[in-house]
């Protein structure tokens, strides 16, 4: 007569529907890892707030991304992951993302702004890359989508599609550059750190990425 | 005290030799924690929640009510009893009898009830003897008179029943919730949203909502779930499974020889773009017999024509994959851009493949 025995029932639509709101105190955040969280005011990703990560193509972006939202991913929480196509698991791993939690859309097409919106009611972060110029009205919605479901979302930035916004975080990688020996080894990124409210004074940060440097060689 | 709503479920309030008890316990906690975070478990079979908070957003004690009733038969298939009063003590009771007491009432509630629910029967037989048959009766006893006609468990009882403890000794199962703690681990409140024992948490009930959505407006295979398979290359590694089908690979863990190791590229190209390499003099640089390059790599041209220099390479690391088949000799090489863009490379054939990009 246990559990396991017979599957558990799903909860009720209407139920589910109730319960999403309840961010109390505790749970308005959501967790960061190293070394972001100390970058970070209050060391975690607020609900409800827009985190623009903003590099030129190959500069460590999506990596960045992809760290951002690695913590959150090994305590519970679901990841939706729109417009990167290809993505590279093993990448995702050595980045602290707990995969099995962790829903993607590699091709969007002309639906990225929709898809992004759909994952936004369900799952608890969503990184996205547009993959064309995203217009102003589309990142008005999301953003506002964002804010009333208290969920986090983070955008990729780069030079031939903007985010048009201001966000309430910003990480712009103003350079990077790769350590190598007899491979490669790890990337020194060099971050500014600004947004909106709290976070309006910027600050630089140097961080290494995957920041899990050698990690996977002991 | 705190206006506490109390969820009483018989059913699994002893504990089964399997164990599924207590899985079916933290279950119904886990539920019970998305409809108030600060949910207790008390002891197995019974949950308390600080009702002021969700009656509010729930628009009243009655819909909270309501919710809880149905949270438990979803997770449970179990009909719980459900009552509110103030102090962990009268709301036990409340749930017990179904009934939620008037704030400020509680006091009469409780006084109103049997010896008994103080859960000693030697202090209710002697009690009985004495012709005192309530908790109120109880509680109209002078504190100094206690000790003259009850043993030394009747003091904190005599507490509660006045009112001036809200829970009695025994009601919580302190080793349970240490249990359910360890069982938790994180300490922070984002525990509902994992399942436990294999069993779906909401936030998984969530998500597949959402990936639903997201598959009726775009497809079948527009949304993809990933798992680390083991493999040589970062494609062979990267299994990407349209969400719903069957469950994907997993990592043996093995050490593969060839793997080029981390960092591993964040983009690992479903499908190789061909790219040529070619050194100063602009020749094409081929792999040689003997795994080494023909010479150091100084370009690398893109289609449509697009040259870039390379500033560093690295490798080639040969694949002995299959190295019994002469036609699949394999290597990687990674690269560096001038523009600081790190890329991996392959060659199979003497032909150059862009397979992955480290962004």
């Amino acid at each position: 007569m246990f559990a396991s025995a017979h599957p558990r029932p799903p909860l009720s639509a209407e139920l589910i529907a109730k319960v999403r709101p309840i961010a109390l105190a505790t749970t308005k955040t959501l967790p960061l890892g190293e070394p972001w969280r100390e970058m970070v005011s209050g060391g975690a990703l607020r609900r409800g707030t827009t985190t623009v990560v903003d590099a030129a193509p190959g500069q460590g972006g999506l990596s960045l991304a992809l760290g951002l939202v690695g913590a959150a991913s090994v305590k519970g929480h679901w990841v939706g992951v729109v417009g990167v196509d290809d993505p590279g698991v093993v990448a995702m791993t050595d980045l602290g993302v707990d995969l099995r939690r962790v829903l993607f859309v590699p091709r969007p097409r002309g639906a990225w702004a929709e898809s992004t919106a759909d994952l936004l009611d369900g799952v608890d972060l969503v990184i996205v890359r547009p993959p064309s110029i995203p217009a102003h009205g589309a990142v008005r919605k999301l953003m506002d989508r964002v804010r009333e479901r208290g969920a986090v979302l983070i955008a990729l930035s780069e030079p031939r599609s903007p985010w048009p916004l201001p966000a309430d975080l910003s990480f712009k990688i103003t350079h990077s550059e790769w350590r190598a020996s007899s491979r490669l080894e790890g990337r020194q990124v060099t971050i500014v750190l600004g947004g909106r409210g709290s976070a309006h004074n910027t600050t630089e940060h140097i961080a290494m990425l995957p920041s899990a440097l050698g990690k996977g060689e002991k | 005290m705190e206006r506490l709503l109390a969820v009483w479920v018989e059913e699994i309030a002893a504990e089964s030799p399997e164990g599924g008890t207590v899985r079916m316990n933290i279950a119904l906690h886990e539920a019970l924690t998305l409809l108030c975070p600060f949910t207790e478990i008390i002891r197995l079979g019974l949950f308390v929640l600080p009702v002021r908070g969700p009656s509010r957003f729930f628009g009243g004690e009655e819909a909270v009510l309501h919710a809880v009733l149905q949270c438990v038969f979803d997770v449970t298939s179990r009909r719980a009893r459900v009552g509110v009063a103030e102090g962990l003590f009268c709301a036990e009771l409340s749930a017990k009898a179904e009934l939620v007491i008037a704030p400020g009432e509680s006091d009469a509630f409780r006084r109103t009830q049997p010896l008994e629910v103080l859960g000693r029967k030697d202090l209710a037989a002697t009690g009985h003897r004495l012709g005192i048959h309530s908790v109120g009766a109880f509680a109209d006893i002078a504190p100094a008179r206690i000790a003259e006609r009850f043993n030394r468990h009747a003091f904190v009882l005599h507490r509660v029943a006045r009112g001036e403890l809200s829970e009695i000794p025994g009601q919580r199962d302190t080793s349970l919730t240490r249990r359910i703690t360890r069982l938790n681990d994180s300490g922070e409140s984002v525990r509902e949203q994992l399942g436990f024992f294999g069993q779906r948490g909401a936030g998984e009930i969530r998500a597949e909502e959402a990936a639903k959505r997201v598959r009726h407006r775009l497809g079948p295979e527009s949304i993809q779930v990933a798992n680390v398979a083991a493999g040589r290359t970062p494609q062979d590694r990267t299994a990407m499974v349209p969400w719903g089908s069957p469950a994907a690979m997993r990592d043996s863990g093995a050490p593969w020889p060839g793997q080029v190791g981390h960092p591993s590229p964040v983009t690992a190209l479903r499908h190789p773009i061909t790219v040529q390499l070619r050194d100063e003099f602009d020749q094409p640089i081929r792999v040689g017999e003997r795994g080494l390059l023909s010479a150091t790599p100084a370009y690398i041209m893109f289609t449509p024509p697009q040259r870039r220099s390379i500033t560093w390479h690295a490798g080639p690391w040969p694949l002995v994959e299959r190295w019994w088949q002469q036609s699949r000799r394999r290597a990687q090489l990674q690269i560096l851009l001038d523009g600081g863009e790190a890329m991996l490379l392959a060659n199979e054939n003497q032909a150059w493949w862009l397979t992955g990009i480290y962004d």
